[in-house]
């Protein structure tokens, strides 16, 4: 199963750190075998892109790599640190780790300029203003900064995705998950959430998503994986990998959702 | 398909069913034979109950009277109020020694006046205010009510509590005049704005010290006369009781539920055998329990008198009680707010704080404040065990040599006491939650 790993050592254009190195990993939920010995080199400033049926185990991987979840066996290094049972490496990791989910978990009780400083304040003791300017200027990078005293529940979905993602960028992190950000949204908002990531990804942040939407990832991605079952089925370069599928599951997926 | 209707159609006024006095009468009180028979005869059960009601207790009562059989010389249909009159002092302070009740007064006035601020818009740091409500009153209203000679802990914890009421007055008019809040002020007139926050820190800090040693010396010279805790009673003591008792049971609850979902299993057994035993338990055995066992349980030589013992139970068994109440609201809120807070870099404790537990408890004040209003009504409970509260002051009117048998005006004032109190905690529960869900919604 791992044979299309070779295809994979596309080593990234920008840069050959390694960011993410995941190596033999495997989790369980109880019985249920939900991650088969993953092997995984995300390189500095490298997008990828992670599709695959529902189920097939693509958020269990992402959430493991900013260790929302645990892993069993074999290891997650992430920015030179080994996950593991220590909580401060955990603190650090998700210091460093943005994430953005589909159902966008911002905090409905804050305004959206609370929802971006509450981070940079509490975690990385920023001054009040400090926290705020910094908030301000990425409200900016994602259009909408006329929102920041109005509640999440105020927003519509596009425009709480792209608070969510000022959100984590606002920690500075070194690296962005995407968790199906667009999934959630109708149609008319997807673009918006969008254009904000293909900035992003024109910045140099090293990201990994979640996502069904194709011409995206031909746009962004330095490379695509194809998910079932837990395991890492094929990797390919975007292009390759949504025209000339190789394995007959991708294939049969692709066609399904095209 | 065809269109319709080009034109917008114009707005009429609502039919006059719903916008005028007689529209609203006839719609919702005469809109068949029967309901008007149903309404005119409510109308008819209530007249006859206020005006029998009115009569007994107003136009025919006896408010001035030395004795209960001045009151039925005076009229034998209406209510002897003279009785509760004459016992006020006893239903209000117990049997507390009559030249100082302005001690409990001026802890009253204390608390008003230390709580206010929360209440007013323009004050910074209402947190803060809360907290030191609750950490250093109790210990000022204790030697305030007590008095006696203070131990070298009470005096520190006095002159603390002067420092922060200090403070907190100083704050609110700094907030008030200037907009600021009072370290912001103190720093900018000191001309320190510019200096690093460590400097600035220690400088409010070396303020605080001298504030805590001006005071500490000052309270040296406070003498206070002992009352011991048998005077205490009245509705001083049921507001004692539920007072310390509302002030924990929410922290403690806090704490036990999250105890009870914690993931180390010691910390989870023991929070939920804590929580379940209190839970099956009724208060009056809890009280019982309280007075007869803890002493046995106590180091040789330590005391507690029976309010302490009876405020430990109440605490207990509220907290428990609460801790229910915490747990439900805290799994109303997506584990995608945790994961949320988690995400931009807070630890359990973050995320609990800042996130989950603020949306949790919105939910909740509907039940916390139901909790409240049972906490101090159970308190009456107390009398049982020889505490006379202001259900036991009450009770004892009627065995008053002057006002021997007179049992129903003395409940219904309890009664009205009691329904005062818990009608505003009630109201203001209501203002709360409007307010609360206004602000996020818009
Ligand atoms: N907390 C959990 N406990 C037990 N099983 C779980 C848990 N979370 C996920 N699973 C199971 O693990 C498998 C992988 O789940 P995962 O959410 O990673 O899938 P996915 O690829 O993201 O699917 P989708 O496209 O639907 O989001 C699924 O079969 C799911 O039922
Ligand atoms: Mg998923």
């Amino acid at each position: 199963m791992n044979d299309t790993q070779t295809k994979g050592q596309l080593a990234s254009a920008r840069s050959s750190d390694v960011m993410i190195e995941i190596a033999d990993m495997n989790k369980w939920y109880d019985q249920f075998h939900v991650l088969k010995n993953i092997n995984l080199t995300v390189h500095t400033g490298e997008r990828l892109v992670i599709c695959g049926p529902s189920g097939s185990g693509k958020s269990t991987l992402i959430r493991c790599i900013n260790a929302l979840e645990e892993h069993q066996e074999g290891d997650i290094i992430v920015d030179g640190i080994r996950l593991g049972k220590n909580l401060k490496n955990l603190d650090h990791i998700r210091t460093e780790v943005g994430m953005v989910f589909q159902n966008f978990n911002l905090f409905p009780h804050l305004t959206i300029l609370e929802n971006l400083t509450m981070g940079p304040i509490w975690v990385r003791k920023k001054s009040k203003a400090d926290a705020i300017e910094t908030a301000m200027m990425y409200l900016e990078r994602v259009k909408i900064p006329e929102q920041a005293d109005k509640y999440p529940g105020q927003l519509s979905g596009g425009q709480q995705q792209r608070v969510a993602i000022a959100r984590s960028l606002c920690m500075r992190p070194k690296i962005m998950l995407f968790d199906e950000p667009t999934s959630a949204l109708d149609p008319e908002m997807i673009k918006e959430v969008l254009d904000v990531m293909v900035d992003l990804a024109d910045t140099g942040m090293t990201m990994i998503v979640v996502t069904h939407e194709m011409g995206f990832a031909k746009t962004i991605a330095d490379e695509a994986i194809f998910m079932a079952e837990g395991d890492i089925v094929e990797r390919n370069n975007p292009v390759a990998f949504f025209d000339h599928p190789e394995h007959e599951r991708t294939r049969q997926f692709l066609s399904q959702i095209l | 398909m065809a269109i319709i209707n080009a034109n917008q159609t114009p707005a009429r006024a609502a039919p006059i069913s719903e916008t005028s006095i007689l529209g609203w009468l006839h719609k919702n009180l005469f809109s068949s034979a029967f309901n008007a028979l149903l309404t005119f005869f409510m109308l008819y059960i209530i007249y006859q109950t206020v005006s029998g009601v009115l009569t007994w207790g107003l136009f025919n009562a006896t408010f001035v009277a030395e004795n209960r059989r001045e009151c039925f010389d005076n009229s034998l249909t209406g209510a002897c109020w003279a009785g509760v009159i004459d016992w006020f002092d006893n239903i209000f302070y117990g049997r507390y020694p009559r030249e100082e009740i302005w001690r409990i007064d001026f802890g009253g006035l204390l608390l008003a006046l230390w709580m206010a601020p929360m209440w007013i818009p323009r004050v910074k740091g209402k947190i803060l205010v809360g907290v030191s409500v609750v950490t250093f009153y109790p210990f000022l209203a204790g030697y305030l009510f007590s008095g006696g000679d203070k131990g070298i802990f009470m005096q520190v914890m006095v002159a603390g509590a002067i420092v922060a009421f200090a403070i907190n007055m100083a704050n609110v008019v700094t907030g008030l005049t200037k907009n600021m809040a009072l370290n912001a002020f103190l720093v900018q007139m000191l001309g320190q704005s510019k200096s690093s926050g460590k400097t600035r820190r220690n400088i409010l800090l070396l303020l605080a010290t001298v504030a805590f040693v001006v005071a500490f010396v000052w309270q040296m010279g406070w003498n206070v006369e002992g009352v011991s805790w048998t005077k205490w009673g009245g509705l001083f003591l049921t507001m004692v009781i539920s007072g310390i008792g509302i002030a924990s049971a929410l922290p403690g609850g806090i704490l036990l539920a999250l105890g009870r979902r914690s993931k180390l299993p010691i910390i989870r057994v023991l929070s939920t055998g804590f929580i379940e035993v209190f839970r099956s338990v009724p208060l009056i055995t809890v009280l019982f329990m309280a007075t007869t066992m803890f002493p046995l349980f106590m180091p040789e030589g330590v005391v507690l008198n029976k309010p302490v013992q009876v405020i430990i139970a109440v605490v207990l068994f509220n907290a428990c009680y609460m801790a229910e109440t915490v747990r439900a609201g805290l799994q109303a809120i997506p584990k995608g707010q945790a994961e949320g807070a988690h995400t931009i870099g807070l630890g359990y404790w973050g995320a609990m704080g800042l996130i989950i537990m603020p949306q949790a408890l919105k939910h909740m004040i509907p039940n916390i404040v139901g909790s409240f209003i049972g906490l101090l009504k159970d308190t009456t409970l107390v009398s049982i065990i020889g505490l006379f509260d202001l259900l036991g002051m009450l009770t004892s009117i009627s065995k008053d040599v002057p006002w021997l048998g007179l049992h129903k005006e003395p409940l219904i004032f309890g009664a009205i006491l009691f329904f005062i109190l818990c009608f505003a905690m009630s109201k203001y529960s209501r203002h709360l939650e409007v307010k609360l869900s206004s602000d996020h919604k818009g």
